[in-house]
């Protein structure tokens, strides 16, 4: 459903991502892994359209993603969580999740039940303002904010980032729920790569922007881990 | 005492006025970075709005306060599409083209209609006054105070309880996720533009009653009306709003018991001395990132 071919992307004159190609089938669970810097999130921004220039060819759902720009994308039902998860400090809880229905095709400002069913808190604190959240309510508040929009797929990066290891647990949990009860195509940027082999049905590991391997989720052994990812 | 309650409530006026100009700077430059030296020109288009809608038409001013904000509104929006939105990250180059813009309005309509004043007479019903405590209040400028007030809630309205100022409100704070849920920036950037165009021409509409209509005359609204915006900060209205107050007061004041020049000068140099010890101005914007 979501297709790269020979995808390169730019800040400026640097090409931060050469000839990469991945691709996620419909119901899918992508890991994308590597060091820092090797161009993770660049990866992520480019589905979004937030890099300066890309070329090659990437495909959803057969449209051509490099014509549109990003609100666009966001209505073909691409939900974006990113890294930091920048939720929006002086909206509520809820103006946060009444955003992610903007991009809704049908028009609808309802936000799904189901949210709070995942997440509790964000019921609990639903007054309470984005940027007064700690870091791990924050990451379910982001999670939210993309769910409302009834996305087809959920790119996540490294959302597991400095969050209290009991939240971290809970948002494992709400992945693996989304992706194989409810069957939402998931794109995930993680450096925890126990995760990633446990769950992934696939996964890219990027290094200076280049693809250096790929693979089925299990066959990111230890050994690849020690030979790519140990510093 | 009369002649107190009488600066006082000029003082209001004028404040109502600025107020208007002042939200239109404050709300292009909070949303957009953008400082818009052409604002005194939309101020002027709207006075000329007014002027020409009486004269030709016969409408009376209220009458004409809608028509006004729509036109200029759109002379904001084009404006906006076509020059500004290119250069929104050369901030230095927008005060310049923006400034220029001022030029090229001004004469275009000092060709058009002339250098000569022009002047607004008010409607019927708002002709003679009250008498509060012991002073004469013009009708005129209660409307001038009720109709800014209610512009001002109009805009808190909209900025609060819209959909489109949730937009806006999330473009402000990060343009690049907002895109990323589907709100076009472009979008609500030329909106924003297009409605601070609009109440600067309200503010000129509503203000050819009491002053002459020329080609030149918004240009010492505007700068007040920055000063307004400096001592405010972008924050909020309500500091916008209460700095307009003082602003407006001030100025009635000092050029009630000094002279107009000499009480320029003095307001500016407080100005200077308070954004020396808040730069932020008085109200500034205050939250956790
Ligand atoms: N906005 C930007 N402008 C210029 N270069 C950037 C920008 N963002 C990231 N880069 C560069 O792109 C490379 C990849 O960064 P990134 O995608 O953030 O890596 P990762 O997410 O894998 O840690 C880095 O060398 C970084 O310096
Ligand atoms: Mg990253």
């Amino acid at each position: 459903m979501l297709e790269a071919q020979a995808l390169y992307s730019y800040y400026g004159k640097s090409p931060i991502l050469q000839d990469v190609d991945f691709s996620v089938e419909e119901g899918g669970f992508l890991g994308i892994v590597g060091r820092n810097g090797v161009g993770k999130t660049t990866l992520l921004r480019t589905i979004m359209g937030l890099t300066d220039r890309a070329a090659g060819s990437l495909l959803f759902q057969g449209e051509n993603l490099l014509g549109m720009r990003t609100p666009q994308r966001a209505g073909a039902g691409i939900a974006y969580i990113p890294q930091g998860r920048e939720v929006i400090p002086r909206f509520t809880v809820r103006e946060n999740l009444l955003m992610g229905t903007f991009p809704r095709k049908d028009g609808a400002r309802t936000i799904p039940e189901h949210i709070f069913e995942l997440f509790p808190i964000l019921a609990d604190f639903i007054d309470r303002r984005g940027g007064d959240l700690s870091g791990g309510q924050q990451q379910q508040l982001a999670i939210g904010r993309a769910l409302a929009m009834d996305p087809k797929v959920l790119l996540l990066d490294e959302p597991t980032e400095g969050i209290q290891p009991n939240i971290v647990q809970q948002l494992e949990d709400v992945m693996r729920r989304l992706n194989k009860e409810m069957g939402l195509t998931i794109v995930l940027v993680e450096q925890n790569t126990r995760f990633v082999r446990q769950t992934a049905d696939h996964f890219v590991l990027l290094d200076k922007g280049r693809v250096a391997m790929r693979g089925r989720g299990e066959e990111l052994t230890n050994e690849v881990v020690d030979r790519y990812l140990a510093l | 005492m009369e002649a107190w309650v009488n600066e006082i409530f000029i003082g209001i006026s004028l404040a109502s006025i600025l107020l208007m100009v002042a939200i239109g700077l404050a709300i292009i430059y909070g949303t957009m970075g953008v400082i818009n030296l052409a604002h005194g020109q939309f101020v002027m288009l709207g006075a000329y709005g007014a002027w020409l809608l009486q004269t030709q038409y016969g409408v009376s001013i209220v009458v004409s306060l809608p028509v006004v904000f729509l036109v200029v509104g759109l002379v904001g929006f084009v404006v906006e599409r076509t020059i500004i939105q290119r250069l929104y990250h050369r901030p230095l180059d927008t005060i310049l083209a923006t400034w220029g813009i001022g030029i090229v309005l001004e004469q275009l309509v000092r060709n058009v209609f002339g250098s000569s004043s022009r002047y607004v007479a008010r409607p019927e019903f708002l002709e003679g006054g009250y008498i509060i405590l012991g002073a004469h209040a013009s009708s005129y400028r209660l409307f001038i105070i009720f109709f800014s007030l209610g512009m001002l809630a109009a805009t808190w309205y909209l900025l609060f309880r819209t959909e489109f100022g949730t937009k806006l409100r999330s473009v402000i704070q990060n343009t690049e996720i907002s895109e990323c849920y589907g709100i076009s920036a472009k979008r609500v950037y030329a909106l924003t533009f297009a409605y601070g165009a609009g109440l600067a021409g309200i503010a000129g509409a509503l203000i050819t009653p009491l002053v002459s209509v020329t080609p030149t005359m918004g240009t010492s609204l505007v700068v007040d009306a920055f000063l307004v915006v400096i001592v405010g900060g972008v924050g909020s209205l309500v500091g916008t709003a209460a700095s307009a107050l003082m602003i407006g007061e001030a100025t009635a004041w000092l050029s009630y018991v000094l002279n107009d020049t000499t009480g320029r000068i003095l307001i500016l140099l407080g100005v200077i001395v308070l954004i020396r010890f808040r730069p932020q101005g008085l109200f500034p914007d205050t939250v956790r990132r």
